[in-house]
């Protein structure tokens, strides 16, 4: 699903974000990336999803070398990957609904496939009952679990998530976990970002480690940090 | 494209005009004054220009003859095969005379006395003509001894046309600039407050044109908006002011209602629509680069 080779990351003002990394996941994987800040694990997903371009190496994300993916391309390429942020990054006027419906409008989707496809998601992510709700009356966690929503519900093959369970509290970042255990089960490729040490080492998934740039471990099944 | 999805960029249009109303009514406003500035020189340098035509139809070109020209018949032909030449009249120094007679209010100015004028060739320019062109040429057919027209007034028209032409276009360029980025800055108002919007979209895979859309809806329902006010009021204007002239003078003739109302409306509303989809394309393009 992703394949790196020497993959590098220079920015304009000097910073060196990623240096010589290479890793290659499969399809299917649930994978966690761990690090302090700065480590490069925000860089990496941007370059998946074609946010930033690699300054060296080469990384093919589904089958497609990222450098050379025309300006044109982007919005194809980015339909067959889901995105989730720690800041779920909702529409405050848009109801739970609409929140999700939206990332079919654009791609413009019949307006009957677009309901049953939400109702499916909805219910996946348990909030069907809520469709009609605005974001502003829901917790964190169902905030989440809407945005979860809006990212599978384009069906993609891979879904990346960028400390999903940053702002959530240890019970509902357990029901996060459980519904990107459920999605990943239902063949989803997962590349998760995160801090959450617990989450990391009870899961006991693949766990890519990076520090400055570099890649410092890749475990198969792994903690958030090698024991001492 | 469906047109599903064409309503909802007409929706997101309206919403991003109503949401920033106050800045919506300003570049509104601005393009509202600029077209009228336009307009209004537009109409002054084309009612310029046809009365300027139409005084040089008017305009009549004297050839006096020579004494020893006896041949008219042949004269005449000789002008009157000159381009640009659409009459030619042949007066005799006794009309001559009678005609200045009546002009001076002076009967028997020439009683007694001999009569000085030479016989002359009136020569009538066809619409548009070169004058001083004809002017010259006359000048050179043998047997034409002195030729006298509005040579004076004739130059001076072009150069006040002219002049006008050059200085109203700088000025309107700067106006058009100013109209742009006031347009520029209220589409902005509008994407700033949508960027976070903007992010997901193209997060999800929405195509750029999809994003765009619905800001260059915007900027042409201002240019639009714009446009019909300065459509209006230039023209209800200029009905009351060309009826006012009509009352004052008969000599000074303007093009009618009528006759711009077209080129007025196709006009502002072209510019209108060319300004808002530009002004909103050069806003959306910083956002669209993620």
């Amino acid at each position: 699903m992703i394949q790196a080779r020497r993959l590098t990351k220079k920015y304009g003002n000097g910073v060196l974000a990623l240096e010589n990394l290479s890793l290659h996941i499969e399809k299917g994987e649930f994978v966690f990336l761990v690090g302090p800040s700065g480590a490069g694990k925000s860089t990496f997903l941007n370059l998946v999803i074609r946010r930033e371009i690699p300054t060296d190496g080469f990384l093919s994300v589904a089958g497609r070398n990222v450098t050379l993916i025309k300006k044109q391309e982007i919005p194809l390429f980015r339909r067959r990957i889901g995105y989730i942020f720690q800041d779920y990054k909702l529409f405050p006027n848009k109801t739970v609904g609409e929140n999700v419906s939206f990332a079919l409008e654009v791609i413009e989707v019949d307006p009957m496939e677009i309901r049953d496809r939400v109702n499916f998601v909805l219910d996946l992510v348990g909030l069907i009952h809520k469709t009609e709700v605005f974001p502003s009356e829901l917790s964190g966690g169902e905030q989440q679990r809407v945005s979860l929503a809006r990212a599978i519900v384009n069906r993609p093959l891979l879904l990346l998530a960028d400390e999903p369970t940053g702002n959530l509290d240890p019970d509902t970042s357990w029901e996060i976990m459980e519904l990107l255990r459920e999605i990943n089960r239902r063949g989803t490729t997962i590349v998760m970002a995160t801090h959450n040490r617990e989450i990391v080492d009870r899961m006991q998934k693949r766990v890519i480690a990076l520090e400055k740039g570099r890649l410092v471990r890749d475990e198969r099944k792994g903690g958030y940090a090698v024991e001492a | 494209m469906k047109l599903r999805t064409f309503r909802y960029f007409f929706r997101e249009a309206w919403r991003g005009l109503v949401r920033n109303r106050l800045m919506s009514l300003t570049a509104m406003g601005t393009i509202t004054i600029a077209l009228m500035l336009f307009g209004v020189f537009c109409l002054f340098t084309t009612n310029l220009q046809y009365f300027s035509n139409l005084a040089l139809g008017r305009i009549e070109i004297r050839a006096f003859l020579s004494e020893s020209a006896r041949n008219y018949e042949l004269l005449k032909a000789e002008i009157q095969a000159i381009p640009g030449v659409q009459r030619v009249k042949f007066i005799s120094k006794e009309e001559g005379a009678r005609w200045l007679e009546k002009a001076l209010g002076n009967k028997g100015l020439f009683l007694g006395g001999e009569n000085p004028l030479p016989n002359s060739i009136n020569v009538y320019p066809a619409r548009g003509a070169n004058v001083e062109n004809i002017a010259r040429q006359v000048q050179r057919v043998a047997g034409v001894d002195e030729v006298v027209y509005g040579r004076e007034f004739v130059r001076l028209l072009h150069i006040i046309v002219r002049l006008i032409w050059v200085i109203g276009f700088g000025l309107l360029f700067l106006v058009m600039l100013a109209v742009l980025y006031i347009v520029v800055n209220t589409i902005q108002m509008t994407i700033y407050a949508r960027r976070k919007e903007i992010e997901i979209m193209k997060l999800v895979g929405a195509t750029d044109w999809f994003i765009r859309w619905p800001f260059m809806l915007e900027g042409i329902m201002l240019g639009l908006g714009g446009a019909l006010i300065a459509v209006i009021i230039v023209l209800e204007a200029y009905a009351f002011l060309n009826n006012r002239l009509g009352q004052v003078s008969t000599v000074l003739s303007l093009l009618t209602r009528a006759e711009i109302t077209p080129y007025v409306i196709g006009g502002f509303f072209g510019i209108g629509i060319f300004f808002g989809a530009l002004g909103s394309l050069l806003s959306v393009k910083r956002y669209l680069s993620i």
